[in-house]
């Protein structure tokens, strides 16, 4: 099974007569992408489109996703995000374009999103502080604003906003379909020296309640261990549903472009033998549905003859005992683990760092303490919205000022900031 | 080339070259420049730093004088204009290492000096003055002297020019009690990977995050004779009246609640909700029973199969609360149930 990925580096991204790719600039027909994504015309009352480049002094909140264009080139037909925009067949193989250093942003407000079916704040900054700690902020984004129509129900207005998300990324790397590749990157799983470790992923995906999941195929993720191919996550079989704390959401874009299986694409065939990834669930209800999936789990490493496992998550709370009692079984099949968290170390960093812990858990890498605190400057431009989703708390202070304030948050409230799949350098230790 | 950073020294008695146990009441005591193991120490300094006074002082009169001791002292520090203190290092003698956090403790709060000090990590000056200044682990005797200054030196012409250390594990010293955020070298994923591998290989590796201590609760043994015990409601599934006449908070509650629930039969959707964050609600907004069980505590009452139920509802979130937080919660709320007299509690969690 190989994938090559086709990347078109993005310098700038404008509004032009056409989409158009060209000098590393993508020009972009702004009625033509309106049109696109209007077309669910019953769900949204309005749709803005905007361009956030790094450095400008612009705020963006509410945000839903980040996806990365991409167009699959190769095998003919075959769908870019098959589950959403065409048959749930096995992504991963023939050619892909995408355009690099780029994101689609859905960001947006809908009426009557609450409670359990509540999207939780999620800022983006792309200049000062605030932009470091994001997987976006140093992309160019084309922030796409949905205001949902009075009465939709939420897990339909946010399907509409996914599929409109996952259209205009189709839609826009379009422009490169038949550009000469700037950069090709080969991923195949091919045959490695027999005396290397052989090395699992074991990736949770968070589900919990009716909306906020993680699609795989285009359909929700379930309590099982599934074996993919590391080319069907880089290659648009994951979407992300996660509108929980916005530090530990995964966003689609690091999926398409996971940091560990590319980590350990880099290293296959030299240091370690990369066998597969294995996809399961966290924020599982039950306990016997926990337990059952990490044995399960851990049979499945086992039978691929794994030695050696690294195991993320998503989401937090008791996705962090979906976790431990992976680590836990996997462990006691004899392979070793390296556990990729985040932390609830309080303010002063002081805390109980976990919410729980197996003995087992001996290796971890932490992706930063999301209580710590950090202050943002104003701004001169806020998109998605026109002032700060609250639920009353009183550590939201600062959500009742105007979003271009300056203001001092948790980096739990900054998109994707501590997601535990590593892909940037925050992280935490002992002072 | 800049002036050498000023750095004043703390020995005892016995590092001060005065005598042993027999001179422990020696009284504080000064002298400009380094003295016994600050010929060393500002040996490892080098031309950047400059010991330029040692002070002193017997481990029996530091402890038996304290506050007159620590005073002397720090105003002899104070006098030198240091940019930094160093202390010991003290290895593993108790009562040197203790009187070393102490002083550097005051030094660190009433001079805001940073300090730096030695000891074996068992030393109990270790918990006394660790999270004031940065304590170097050495080995439990003095043999570990010319190991131990080289790193106590350049932690200090570090903080001697302002500069804030890494953690600790990394810098050389003992943690000081704060998971601090920082942008490492490498990202997440690739020391994840590197990690795997030093395991795979049987390498040394070092976790990001030590496991953390809990504690362990026993459970409390059976109520006795419930037909007469007074029960008590407590959750910390956020069941509060509609509205929220309180304000509690969905996530990282700063208080626990009480309502009066005598007379009351049911939890009527209509007027009780919950405003926990941490999971879906929806089932319990149509039911608060399915988390509070009022109305089968009601019939179990009249049946006598319980005393009474106690006339108020506790209530807090406990949804991503910090622990030290929730361990106060769980105090508060027993001491007002024991002033109440109730003997037994239905504790529902979610």
């Amino acid at each position: 099974m190989r994938l090559e990925l086709v990347s078109f580096p993005v310098r700038d991204a404008r509004f032009g007569p056409r989409l158009r790719f060209a000098d590393e600039v993508l020009e972009i027909d702004r009625a033509g992408l309106l049109d696109l994504v209007g077309r669910q015309a019953d769900f949204f009352r309005s749709v803005q489109v905007d361009i956030a480049r790094p450095g400008e002094r612009t705020r963006i909140i509410h945000v839903i996703d980040a996806i990365e264009p991409r167009c699959k080139v190769a095998p003919a037909g075959a769908p870019t995000f098959p589950g959403f925009l065409g048959p749930p067949e096995v992504t991963g193989t023939g050619r892909t374009h995408r355009l690099e250093g780029f994101a689609v942003l859905t960001t947006g407000n809908i009426p009557g999103a609450e409670g359990s079916q509540g999207l939780k704040e999620a800022i983006v900054d792309m200049a000062g502080p605030g932009a470091e700690y994001t997987p976006v902020g140093r992309l160019t984004n084309v922030v796409l604003r949905f205001e949902v129509a009075e009465g939709i129900p939420v897990p339909e207005a946010v399907q509409a906003i996914r599929l409109a998300g996952l259209r205009a990324a189709t839609w826009l790397a379009e422009a490169t379909r038949d550009l000469a590749p700037a950069r090709v990157e080969s991923f195949e799983l091919g045959p490695a020296d027999p005396a290397l470790p052989r090395v699992v992923y074991i990736q949770p995906m968070m589900r919990e309640g009716d909306i906020h999941t993680t699609f795989i195929y285009g359909l929700p993720v379930e309590s099982l261990p599934l074996v993919l191919h590391p080319n069907e996550v880089l290659d648009g079989a994951i979407v992300s549903a996660d509108y929980w704390i916005a530090c530990h959401r995964i966003p689609t874009y690091l999926y398409q472009n996971e940091p560990v299986v590319r980590a350990l694409y880099r290293r296959h065939g030299h240091d370690l033998n990369f066998v597969a990834v294995i996809a399961c669930r966290c924020l599982i209800v039950a306990e016997a549905e926990k337990r059952r999936q990490a044995a399960q789990v851990a049979k499945v490493a086992r039978m691929l003859a794994a030695q050696g496992a690294i195991i993320t998550m998503s989401n937090g709370g008791h996705a962090y005992a979906d976790q431990m009692l992976i680590c836990q079984a996997v462990e006691q099949a004899g392979i070793r683990t390296v556990l990729g968290v985040d932390e609830y170390s309080d303010t002063d960093g002081g805390d109980v760092p976990l919410v729980i812990y197996v003995p087992e858990a001996r290796a971890i890498v932490s992706c930063g303490n999301q209580e710590a605190r950090v202050d943002l400057p104003a701004m001169e431009r806020v998109l998605g919205g026109d002032r700060f989703v609250t639920t009353g708390n009183s550590y939201e202070e600062a959500f009742r000022r105007h979003p271009a304030e300056p203001f001092t948050i948790g980096i739990r409230q900054i998109y994707a900031a501590t997601a535990q799949v590593g892909f940037g350098r925050l992280t935490a230790r002992e002072f | 080339m800049a002036e050498p950073i000023r750095i004043v020294h703390y020995l005892n008695q016995f590092f001060a070259g005065i005598g042993g146990e027999e001179k422990g009441d020696e009284p504080v005591g000064h002298r400009g420049g380094p003295v016994g193991p600050g010929l060393a120490l500002q040996e490892a300094l080098g031309a950047e730093g400059r010991i330029v006074a040692t002070v002193w002082c017997g481990d029996n009169r530091f402890h038996e004088m304290r506050e007159t001791v620590v005073s002397d002292l720090l105003r002899l520090i104070e006098a030198e204009a240091p940019a930094v203190l160093i202390a010991g290092p003290a290895f593993n003698a108790g009562r040197y290492g203790t009187a070393c956090a102490i002083l550097g403790s005051a030094a660190a709060q009433k001079l805001d000096l940073p300090v730096v000090t030695g000891m074996f990590p068992e030393n109990p000056g270790v918990e006394a003055g660790r999270r004031d200044m940065y304590i170097v682990p050495t080995a439990a005797a003095a043999t570990g002297m010319r190991a131990a200054l080289p790193v106590m030196a350049r932690l200090a012409l570090r903080l001697g020019r302002g500069e804030s250390l890494g953690p600790g594990d990394i810098e050389g010293y003992l943690p000081r009690g704060s998971r601090r955020n920082f942008f490492d070298a490498e990202v997440g994923a690739e020391r994840m990977v590197a990690m795997l591998l030093a395991r795979l290989r049987g390498e040394p590796f070092r976790t990001e995050l030590p496991l953390p201590r809990f504690d362990r609760v026993p459970p409390a043994p059976p109520v006795r004779d419930l037909p007469r015990a007074r029960l008590a409601l407590v959750t910390e599934a956020g069941i509060v009246p509609q509205g929220n006449p309180d304000g509690l908070e969905s996530w990282r509650a700063t208080k626990w609640v009480k309502y009066r629930i005598a007379g009351l039969d049911a939890l009527a959707p209509e007027q009780f909700t919950s405003v926990h964050g941490g999971f879906d609600t929806a089932r319990i907004r149509q039911d608060p029973h399915r988390i509070v069980p009022l109305d089968v505590l009601r019939e179990l009452e009249r049946e006598g199969r319980i005393g009474r139920l106690h006339e108020d509802l506790y209530v807090t979130v406990g949804n991503v609360a910090p622990v030290a937080r929730a361990e106060r919660f769980g105090r508060e709320i027993a001491e007002d149930l024991r002033k109440a007299g109730v003997q037994a509690v239905l504790l529902t969690a979610t």
